[in-house]
């Protein structure tokens, strides 16, 4: 597993602009993502341990102000998994492919036999629905 | 009250149509056993919605159903704190592992820390941290199992451990994944039932209005309750209350049994999917135990607690026997039936993944790749994960009956959440995303994150207290959940280790990681049981 397979370039990969584009488009939404739900969850903790009067506190009846924003957090958790969902098939999805496709069309020639599916061959990439 | 003396003829009845679906689904799955591709991931040909039901059923262990409504129960808010930190551990599992972990791993977490790093030590570090997890929480759920198939069906302690180690090592096997995998989705499916018909009584005993809940749930106390709607009775030191949920949000991306599960789907964009499922199964039961134990708050009362059992894991079916009626009636007992029998449900398919996910540390790991280096063949590979199966359920059924009643479920389920956060997650993270990082960098990060949680554990009030009963022998440290302090010691053994070696020139292969890890591009190709020779037989 840990030897290289030789058919791909893969440090060419790695710097093709395809590959640099993936990784860019992603980090732009997993970066301030992660940083948002560790943040907005963090917070909740934080609310929880030193501020417990004020999580005590009813907001109508026996609703908690802690209640409510901990079901914020089922409600972050589902629409940033929608969100992520959506733009991987939209976005990171088609730019994956691009790469794949690419990386593919350069080490073709070298394939010692082509069409047949072994590591990295031609028909392995189809992405089954 | 409701610990029943006498064998429970209602339960025995449905523990036994349970148990005998889940071996008829393992003599199935073990038609379709064809070697190490479908022992350990099921031949890739699980789907993301199949997934996300197999993730759940994995995840949601009897600490989860019956703990956390018990806690609620007893303590109110702070059980539901546990509630939010064990679903946002999703996201960090979606955002920075799910898919990398499928299209760079095999079988085990050590593949990928392998494709990058010296393999042989790197394997060793891997396989410890795994190992260490699944024994703190495979014992926990096997002391589990017995304290309520004791208290639920009438059976002894040690033999109801010993039924539940079996069934789990029958599953695992002779079925491997594929059948750990159907388990695990009828038990989610058993568990999103039993617990939607349960919140649907109690929301009907207060006319579909939570918020009556909360009042009646609040009114139903007495003086000596801990029980409140705001936090602070069951966490009482907000520095504990902070680490705690650290390690709940950051433990799930490293507990072995859970990202095993990436390995079974057919390529990354349905690992995506079944953490999106997941998160939807999941954050829907949650958010409906909070009815269960409101609900055991306001219809059973205070008089409910002693009945309750220890941390209050019995106030869910006795909540369930209350409902269908009360005790000696014959829906109160079909209830209370069916309640026990999906929370032993719930640990069988918990059980069963976390033995497979051991099996794959000593017999991928550790034989195959660490002392026959690759040399032998998948079939004894195979084998010799059988046997590793074996050996490990033998062991911890015989230390779930030593320990027996008396060790502390929630204690361990904790203490495997730590060093999951501690020794697993940031090794991970870092060989899947620092360039630099390196085989020293993997090995002391895995240490320091192990032998921290657990000596600071050991140094923590709850396990070596002081001769005042207030804090512990050591008065500088006082903190019962680790994490805080363990979790920065793990990723700075990482640093440490890296920076201190002279080892360099895995640019490459992180290169290919990284691509591959990114793109899937040289993935392990899904769907191999359609590849096997007989058609027909292809899983569907």
């Amino acid at each position: 597993m840990s030897s290289p397979d030789p058919r791909i370039d893969w440090e060419a990969v790695e710097q093709s602009p395809e590959f640099k584009e993936l990784i860019a488009k992603r980090k732009s939404f997993v970066l301030p993502a992660t940083i948002f739900f560790l943040s907005w969850y963090i917070g909740f903790i934080l609310l929880a341990g030193y501020a417990p009067d004020f999580m005590a506190r009813s907001v109508y009846e026996g609703l908690t102000v802690g209640y409510c924003i901990a079901l914020t957090q089922f409600v972050m958790v589902a629409v940033l998994g929608l969100m992520y969902l959506r733009r991987s098939d939209r976005v990171f999805d088609p730019l994956a492919q691009k790469v794949k496709q690419h990386a593919r069309g350069t080490t073709a020639p070298e394939s010692p036999s082509a069409g047949s599916p072994a590591d990295g061959g031609p028909s392995r990439e189809e992405v089954p629905r | 009250m409701n610990v029943i003396a006498a064998v429970n003829v209602e339960a025995l009845v449905i523990f036994t149509i349970v148990l005998s679906a889940t071996l008829v689904i393992t003599y199935w799955a073990s038609k379709r056993m064809t070697g190490a591709d479908a022992f350990w991931a099921a031949g890739r040909s699980i789907t993301g919605f199949q997934n996300g039901l197999a993730i759940s059923g994995d995840y949601l262990s009897a600490a989860s159903f019956l703990g956390i409504a018990g806690l609620i129960f007893i303590f109110g808010f702070d059980g539901f704190l546990y509630s939010v930190g064990f679903l946002v551990a999703f996201l960090t599992v979606m955002f920075l592992l799910a898919e990398r972990m499928r299209n760079a791993g095999k079988y085990t977490i050590a593949d990928v820390l392998s494709f990058r790093l010296r393999e042989r030590p790197a394997r060793v570090a891997a396989a410890m941290g795994t190992l260490t997890v699944a024994a703190f929480y495979l014992i926990a759920q096997m002391v589990g199992a017995g304290v309520l198939i004791q208290a639920l069906v009438g059976i002894d302690f040690s033999i109801a451990v010993v039924i539940t180690g079996a069934c789990m090592l029958c599953y695992v096997i002779f079925g491997g994944m594929l059948a750990t995998t159907w388990v695990q989705i009828i038990k989610a499916v058993l568990l999103m039932t039993g617990i939607l018909v349960m919140s649907i009584f109690v929301l009907e005993r207060v006319g579909f209005n939570p918020i009556e809940l909360f009042n009646r749930a609040e009114a139903n106390t007495t003086d000596e309750s801990t029980f409140s709607l705001g936090p602070g009775t069951f966490l009482s030191s907000p520095i504990d209350t902070v680490s705690l949920g650290i390690a709940l949000v950051l433990g799930t991306a490293g507990l072995p049994h859970i990202l095993m599960r990436f390995f079974t789907v057919p390529d990354s964009r349905a690992a995506r999917s079944s953490v999106v499922w997941a998160i939807f199964i999941i954050g829907g039961f949650y958010v409906l135990t909070t009815f269960i134990g409101f609900g055991a708050r306001a219809l059973l009362g205070e008089g409910g607690v002693a009945a309750a059992g220890t941390g209050g894991n019995l106030a869910a079916p006795n909540l369930a026997q209350f409902l269908g009626g009360g005790e000696g009636t014959f829906g109160g007992d079909l209830f209370l039936a069916v309640i026990a029998a999906v929370a032993f449900a719930t640990i069988l398919a918990v059980v069963a993944g976390l033995v497979l996910s051991a099996s794959g540390a000593v017999a991928h790991d550790l034989w195959s790749n660490v002392i026959r280096k690759g040399r032998e063949s998948e079939h004894e590979e195979v084998l010799v994960a059988r046997i590793a199966a074996a050996a490990i359920g033998a062991i911890a059924i015989v230390i779930a009956i030593i320990g027996g009643s008396g060790l502390n479920v929630s204690f361990m389920v904790g203490l495997a959440f730590a060093v999951a956060a501690s020794a697993n997650f940031p090794a991970l993270l870092l060989a899947l995303t620092w360039r630099r990082f390196n085989t020293a960098g993997a090995v002391t990060g895995v240490l320091f994150g192990v032998v921290s949680s657990i000596a600071l554990v050991i140094i923590s009030p709850k396990v070596w207290p002081g001769p005042d009963a207030e804090g512990g022998a050591l008065s500088f440290y006082d903190l019962a959940n680790p994490g805080i302090v363990s979790i920065p010691m793990g990723f700075i053994g990482c640093w440490l280790g890296t920076m201190l070696s002279k080892e360099h020139g895995n640019e490459r292969q992180f290169a290919e990681l990284h691509v591959r890890s990114e793109t899937g591009l040289g993935a392990e190709k899904g769907g191999a049981l359609e590849r096997e020779r007989e058609p027909e037989l292809v899983a569907r």
